[in-house]
């Protein structure tokens, strides 16, 4: 457990330049956003209403109140979003091919650390975790932030005040990566981070496919990455092909719950055995 | 200390006669400290191993001594000087009767050329 | 003991090592010696289950490694097995943090012994003083066991000699060291023991003393006899 603790760290640690990087590309860019979206409409309001005569109350009602919603559907907002997850995706290979990298292959010294190799793997999946969490805990302060720069910016008669939720919630899908990285219930939160984290253990487990059988192991992987996706999404398809619902919702998502132990599970155990009977440096 | 091996002759044998003409030739005074093993491995850029099995060898040819857990010593007993001494000149003569053999010289002439030689040798290290 | 035990191993269909038995001792240093691309990386890389072996079976003290043999074998690449953008100091923490068998005292002693400074950055060293970095890594360790791979190809003549006073120094003293070279000529006197490695297979185990005592061959003798003959 101790030499988990540490792994973390040390995976931590390897990416936290480039993290932060993300991090205050993220602030700035959807703090300015938000300063030029306000004014932006301040302006307008001000050569509609001043210049043009047009009455305050007409205003509002053509171009409507300002809200998060402006900002979250901007590509201030949603442009740093996008290339934070793009980035964490690209590394969650890159974290594991680093290590075979270049002339000092610091996967010599991980194998032979005197701890279970499926430590490494869990280390490298937890700091993933850790840096998506932290982009999501990151994006919640942001969104407060930005709702008291709307306040202090722009007089309440133009402005909309919505809760951080509830902005979510006015969202239309599609429309704002936010829906996708905060979604406003509990339950459905769950879904998308344990699909999501599911998702990375497979494809590491992926990973050790090919760094276990280099070649041959692409296929290896892509075919247990198949497999994976069709026993968790098998009762979707099920019921997609036979055009009827089996299942009342709760059961399935029961199933779907068992499902992804069964699929996480059997990751775990399958990279715990490349590492331990497979991998090659 | 310093000792140009070869590579044919066992490393150890090759530290025990260097310790023996060292001795014989009195570089090495009776009774005197030595070298540790770990030392010696170090000085001569040889197996710690090594080291240890040219003191043994020594050791039991009675040419040094330790005492619990002193440092070895070489040893006091002039008997096995003397030995030591007869060992390697006797040692020597012989190799110089074996090369010099073949050439079939007159044993005066072989006497007469070893003085000359020898004596302008130690006149030039003079 | 490392008992080697018909070993084989295949890269693709390629077979690289084919029945490769040999001992190591404790307390022994023991030579693998074979032309560059002969495998004794991979045997090397097999002893501390760094790439599994196609058959044949590796006993460490008579046992299989475990995660805990990692605290009583060392391997030391010919690369040096930490991040480029680390300090010294801190390669030397992360060994601290992870080994129980981290000898930190001795560690000290190998930096003043190879002049290493704390505070410069792996990707900032010379050739030599990387190749002495990753040598303290692995010989700070408690360990019984060393394995050392090429410890001195590709490096200046200064750094040499010091790697090899290593060897004469109560540093591998009484443990087991098996070192891989092409190289044999300047450290002939300092090994106990060489394995003569040919085409994947095993060509002559002997130990040195004995070869000179009984047979009066140095070991690029019988390296001669045995690849020309």
């Amino acid at each position: 457990m101790n030499n988990f603790l540490k792994l973390v760290n040390f995976e931590l640690g390897r990416f936290i330049k480039v993290y932060f990087i993300l991090a205050g590309i993220t602030v700035a860019s959807q703090l300015i956003g938000m300063a030029l979206i306000a004014n932006d409409y301040l302006e307008m309001f001000n050569e509609e209403v001043y210049t043009n005569g047009t009455s305050i109350e007409l205003f509002v009602e053509y171009y409507g109140e300002i809200s998060l919603l402006n900002l979250q559907y901007s590509q201030w907002f949603n442009l740093p979003i996008t290339f934070a997850v793009a980035v964490l995706i690209i590394y969650s290979f890159f974290i594991w091919y680093r290590d075979w990298l270049g002339k000092n292959t610091f996967i010599y010294r991980l194998l032979m650390l005197p701890t279970a190799r499926i430590n490494i793997y869990l280390a490298k999946a937890s700091a993933i975790f850790l840096m998506v969490l932290g982009l999501v805990a990151l994006q919640v302060v942001l969104l407060n932030v930005e709702s008291s720069m709307l306040k202090w910016m722009v007089p309440a008669n133009l402005r909309a005040d919505l809760g951080i939720m509830e902005s979510i919630g006015g969202l239309h899908s599609g429309g704002s990566m936010l829906a996708v990285i905060i979604p406003t219930s509990f339950i459905q939160f769950l879904i998308h981070y344990g699909v999501g984290f599911m998702v990375v253990f497979i494809l590491f487990t992926a990973i050790l496919f090919e760094r276990s059988y280099r070649f041959k192991g692409i296929a290896y992987g892509v075919g247990y990455a198949i497999v994976a996706f069709v026993v968790f999404f098998a009762p979707f398809v099920v019921e997609i092909i036979f055009g009827r619902n089996y299942l009342f919702p709760t059961e399935l998502f029961i199933l779907e719950g068992i499902l992804w132990i069964v699929v996480t599970g059997s990751s775990i155990w399958v990279s715990n055995y490349l590492l331990n009977k497979k991998v090659t440096v | 200390m310093k000792i140009t091996f070869n590579k044919r002759d066992p490393v150890y044998i090759q530290v025990v006669q260097h310790f023996k003409e060292q001795i014989a030739s009195g570089k090495y005074e009776l009774g005197q400290e030595i070298p540790s093993r770990r030392e010696l491995a170090n000085q001569l850029k040889i197996n710690p191993n090594t080291a240890q099995r040219a003191y043994k060898e020594m050791e039991e040819a009675g040419l040094i001594f330790t005492e619990g857990n002193n440092p070895s010593r070489i040893t006091k007993d002039e008997q096995v000087l003397r030995n030591l001494r007869t060992e390697l000149i006797e040692g020597a003569v012989d190799r110089l009767i074996a090369a010099v053999e073949p050439v079939n010289i007159p044993i005066d002439e072989l006497i007469g050329l070893i003085q000359a030689k020898y004596e302008e040798q130690r006149g030039e290290q003079r | 003991m490392i008992e080697v035990k018909n070993v084989t191993k295949k890269f693709g269909r390629k077979n690289v090592l084919q029945g490769v038995s040999f001992t190591a001792n404790k307390g022994e240093i023991t030579c693998l010696i074979g032309v560059n691309g002969v495998g004794k990386t991979t045997i090397l890389n097999g002893i501390v289950n760094l790439t599994p072996m196609t058959s044949g079976e590796i006993l460490i003290d008579g046992e299989k490694l475990t995660k805990e043999t990692y605290e009583k074998i060392a391997f030391i690449p010919d690369a040096i097995t930490m991040l480029p953008r680390m300090r010294v100091r801190e390669a030397m923490q992360f060994m601290q943090d992870f080994y129980d068998s981290w000898n930190n005292e001795r560690a000290e002693e190998l930096l003043r012994f190879f002049k290493l400074k704390k505070e410069d950055r792996i990707s900032s060293l010379s050739k030599g003083n990387v190749a002495k970095a990753n040598l303290l890594l692995g010989l700070a360790l408690d360990v019984d066991y060393l394995l050392m791979d090429e410890p001195f190809s590709g490096i200046d003549i200064f750094s040499r000699e010091q790697i090899a006073d290593v060897f004469t120094s109560h540093l591998v003293e009484e443990r087991g060291v098996i070192i891989t070279t092409h190289e044999i000529n300047d450290i002939e006197h300092l090994i106990d023991k060489v394995v003569l490695l040919d085409d994947g297979i095993v060509f002559k185990e002997f130990a040195t003393e004995e070869m000179r005592e009984v047979e009066g061959k140095s070991v690029v003798d019988v390296m001669r006899e045995v690849y020309r003959g």
